[in-house]
């Protein structure tokens, strides 16, 4: 970084009127006899982003802090921060280099779709059953696992979608088959500490399910083929490809956003489940259901709805998404039955960042992540430093929103 | 008769004494066997060297056996993880009593597990652990037949350097006790040969590569060279070349993993043209330890050519056992001794360890890395010139002395 003391000035000057902010805010906010569940991130960002010239007039005035509130300021604290970044290191390559910056934000996009996807599937468990399901790595594992068996080993050619059907099918039913198993006595009152009960007992899933796999199929790297080349399309035209060109395994958009065909195909294919999730949750009598069990389980029972039926559909489906996470992603890593615990782990930040049970937060918290560690990958300037940080810029993002936010960016209380 | 009785008398007690440490040995002999068993280690290399270890084991076994007793290999899983190996070393010492250990893939794990061993005064020879300090520390417990770190990482940069037109290269590493120093003496050597170099990090077993991928695409490299273990190496090849930038873009140097062709070609099927370092000598150039080795080990596994990794885990229990045998007993102190003076005929070579104890590197005027090492690793580097390859087809194309065919430079 070439002037370093501009760049850290303006975060010591962001990170002490964002505090101010931050702490000050609810308590003007009280005062005024006024909603504060979003002052503190409110006046933190307004803080941060403008300082003394910001807060001064929302302290004065106290408007409603709307999302759209947090939304605007938290924009101009990351321009502001981007800005200062800019400034102070010039030569850096996120700043001499669009194509890089466009790369990565189209990165951090894909695989932020694919993180929230999986994330929902953990989100829609706790919201059900109140239930932190650490076997959530697992099922992306077996996912994967099933479409490389099905398509390369067992019925070698099977088309990938019967694989990936195949792979849903089988998380579902293991996720079905073991909150039958399992955790139905948290529900009738066979055990005395529930929540710890399932804690025990998903731990157990876990490690059950890692070397049991490693058992049957070994601790080797396996991968499953793409599941399918790109045609190759110059367009306008072959001699000036300026807007879409392709060669068998890479999309390059406009001279320059690159992806590759395994990231591509995964974040179509998880686009398309997040719309008949949704589609799933707000028109069908079922979906209806999980979500009323999730508002009020007693409320939900009196009109007829079997909450207990509810925890398994949920226990299933949340399986079966983490499993599909897999099962789209083994065509893009190599594949061992540890593969899941990182994923996992990000699913938990992730959850915890956009609201326990809240599944709009899990998909907005999944993009953050992912926008967030395409950032730190691409602009951290030494670059021995860069990608060695990958696990830390969630956990940064997540302990400041906790702070200033403990519910999470769409979570409610209890 | 009293004179006689009491002469007989001493006689037996002084054989009986004499005899003593030969029939103090329990059979069977016990050796440690380690290897990266489950991810985050190099499974890859660790499941070749479990099965080289045991080949090794199974030929001492139907030769007779060590000190007239069978030899029992006790295989354990580091995972490639420094806690995870110094806690097998304390449970291979303390629980399953073993006279000496073997086997070895991580330098990080030999790195902390090296203490143990100086603790407990139990020997080790470790097969593929190539980080300088290792040997560099002087324990007399400590032995190596894998080439030195350094070694290794000038063979890189040398052929780096010979390809036609380079100015820049990326080095691609992870953040291990094996990755940094390879990739500091790696990135030294470039640039006394006036070459540009950067260097990136990540941690071990790393998946998602696109953010590091896209800045290694930025930097314009001539040559990408990798010193990433196990299927995080894997990975970040098959999404280089996804991304324009692999071994079919321009000149890439792979990790020794890729040696295992199935799973190289399964892991990174656009990976044409790679060049992968072997360490060991070619198979045509094989002694008879080497082609009896090479044949038990491809009809165990299956595959098509041998790993250096496995042929140096054969020679790590190989060479145990034969100073077993030279010290007549299990006592650590007396295979360390033999160890010292040992000209083992390996699959290697003439595995020896000059420097040591009686020949101090000091005194001999070479650096401390040289303690209890093997001096004599063949450094090579192939390249796979068609898809789905094998690797014992693929042509040597570095250095001269072993080249067996051209390279082809896909950007030239």
């Amino acid at each position: 970084m070439e002037f370093p003391l501009i760049f850290w000035s303006v975060v010591l000057w962001m990170i002490a009127w964002g505090v101010i902010g931050g702490v000050v805010t609810p308590r003007v906010f009280l005062r005024k006899d006024m909603d504060i569940s979003n002052a503190p991130l409110a006046g933190a960002f307004v803080g941060a982003a403008s300082g003394p010239l910001g807060l001064i007039p929302l302290w004065h005035f106290a408007p409603q802090t709307t999302n759209r509130w947090v939304l605007l300021s938290a924009v101009g604290t990351v321009l502001i921060l981007v800005t200062a970044f800019a400034v102070a290191d010039p030569d850096n390559v996120c700043v001499t280099n669009g194509d890089l910056v466009a790369s990565q934000i189209t990165n951090g996009l894909v695989m932020g779709t694919i993180y929230g996807l999986m994330a929902m599937g953990l989100t829609l468990i706790f919201s059900i059953l109140r239930v932190v399901n650490f076997a959530h790595g697992e099922f992306y594992m077996i996912g994967g696992m099933m479409v490389y068996y099905v398509s390369a080993v067992w019925l070698p050619g099977t088309p990938p979608v019967v694989a990936v059907l195949a792979a849903c099918a089988i998380t579902f039913v293991i996720g079905g088959l073991f909150e039958r198993i399992f955790l139905t006595p948290m529900y009738d009152g066979r055990v005395e500490r529930p929540i710890e009960y399932a804690v025990l007992v998903t731990f157990g899933l876990a490690f059950f399910l890692q070397y049991f796999v490693q058992a049957l199929a070994g601790a080797s790297p396996v991968k499953a083929r793409r599941f399918f080349d790109f045609p190759i399309i110059r367009l306008p035209s072959a001699e000036d490809p300026w807007l879409i060109k392709t060669s068998k395994a890479n999309l390059t958009l406009f001279d320059t956003v690159s992806i590759s065909n395994p990231r591509f195909t995964a974040a179509v294919i998880a686009i398309l489940v997040l719309l008949v999730l949704l589609f799933f949750l707000y028109r069908t009598w079922y979906g209806k259901a999980l979500r009323a069990v999730s508002q009020d389980r007693q409320a939900a029972a009196v009109t007829g709805i079997d909450p207990h039926r509810m925890n398994m559909l949920a226990f299933a489906l949340g399986g079966m998404l983490a499993g599909l996470s897999g099962a789209v992603l083994v065509q893009a890593f190599s594949w061992v039955p540890q593969v899941g615990m990182l994923p996992a782990l990000r699913s938990f930040v992730i959850v915890v960042l956009g609201g326990l049970g809240s599944l709009p937060g899990a998909f907005v918290g999944g993009l953050i992540v992912g926008l967030v560690e395409a950032a730190g990958t691409g602009c951290i300037p030494d670059p021995q430093r860069a990608a060695s940080y990958i696990p830390a810029y969630g956990m940064i993002i997540l302990t400041l929103t906790l702070l200033l936010k403990p519910t999470g960016l769409f979570g409610r209380k209890e | 008769m009293r004179p006689l009785k009491r002469t007989t008398a001493i006689a037996l007690g002084v054989f009986a004494f004499s005899a003593a440490p030969a029939l103090a040995i329990d059979c069977p002999i016990k050796l440690g066997g380690i290897a990266p068993l489950s991810a985050p280690g190099s499974v890859t290399g660790g499941e070749a060297q479990r099965d080289a270890m045991r080949i090794a084991v199974e030929e001492i076994n139907a030769a007779g056996g060590v000190l007239g007793c069978q030899v029992e290999l006790v295989v354990g899983d580091t995972e490639g993880l420094p806690e995870k190996g110094t806690a097998l070393f304390e449970k291979l010492i303390g629980q399953d009593n073993v006279a000496a250990i073997g086997g070895g893939y991580h330098s990080s794990v030999g790195i902390a597990a090296k203490e143990v061993a100086h603790d407990k005064g139990v020997p080790v020879v470790f097969a593929s652990t190539w980080n300088d300090q290792i040997t560099a520390s002087k324990l007399p417990e400590v032995f190596r037949v894998a080439p030195l770190s350094s070694e290794a990482s000038a063979i890189y940069w040398k052929f780096a350097a010979g390809v036609p037109g380079t100015e820049k290269v990326v080095i691609v590493t992870e953040n291990t006790d094996y990755g940094i120093p390879a990739a500091e003496e790696t990135q030294k050597g470039l640039e006394s040969a006036g070459l540009a170099a950067t260097t990136f990090a990540v941690d071990i077993g790393t998946q998602d590569f696109s953010g590091i991928v896209q800045r290694v695409k930025a930097e314009n490299p001539n040559v990408i060279i990798v010193l990433l273990t196990g299927e995080a190496s894997l990975n970040f090849e098959q999404q280089a070349a996804e991304n324009g930038i692999g071994p079919g873009d321009l000149p890439f140097v792979c990790d020794i993993i890729a040696a295992e062709s199935a799973s190289y070609w399964q892991n990174v099927p656009d990976g044409n043209y790679c060049f992968v370092g072997q360490f060991g000598l070619p198979e045509a150039l094989y002694n008879d330890a080497a082609k009896a080795f090479a044949a038990k080990y491809k009809e165990r596994t299956g595959k098509e050519a041998v790993e250096s990794y496995a042929i140096e885990a054969f020679d790590s229990i190989g060479v145990l056992a034969a100073a077993i045998e030279k010290a007549g007993s299990t006592e650590g102190k007396d295979i360390i001794a033999a160890l010292e003076t040992i000209e083992h005929d390996g699959a290697l070579g003439k595995v020896s360890f000059p420097y040591g104890q009686g020949n101090d590197t000091g005194a001999a005027g070479v650096e401390d890395k040289f303690w209890h090492q093997y001096l004599d690793p063949a450094l090579m580097i192939f390249q796979y010139q068609e898809e789905g390859q094998k690797a014992g087809n693929a042509p040597i194309v570095f250095p001269d002395t072993y080249k067996t065919g051209e390279p082809q430079y896909v950007n030239q």
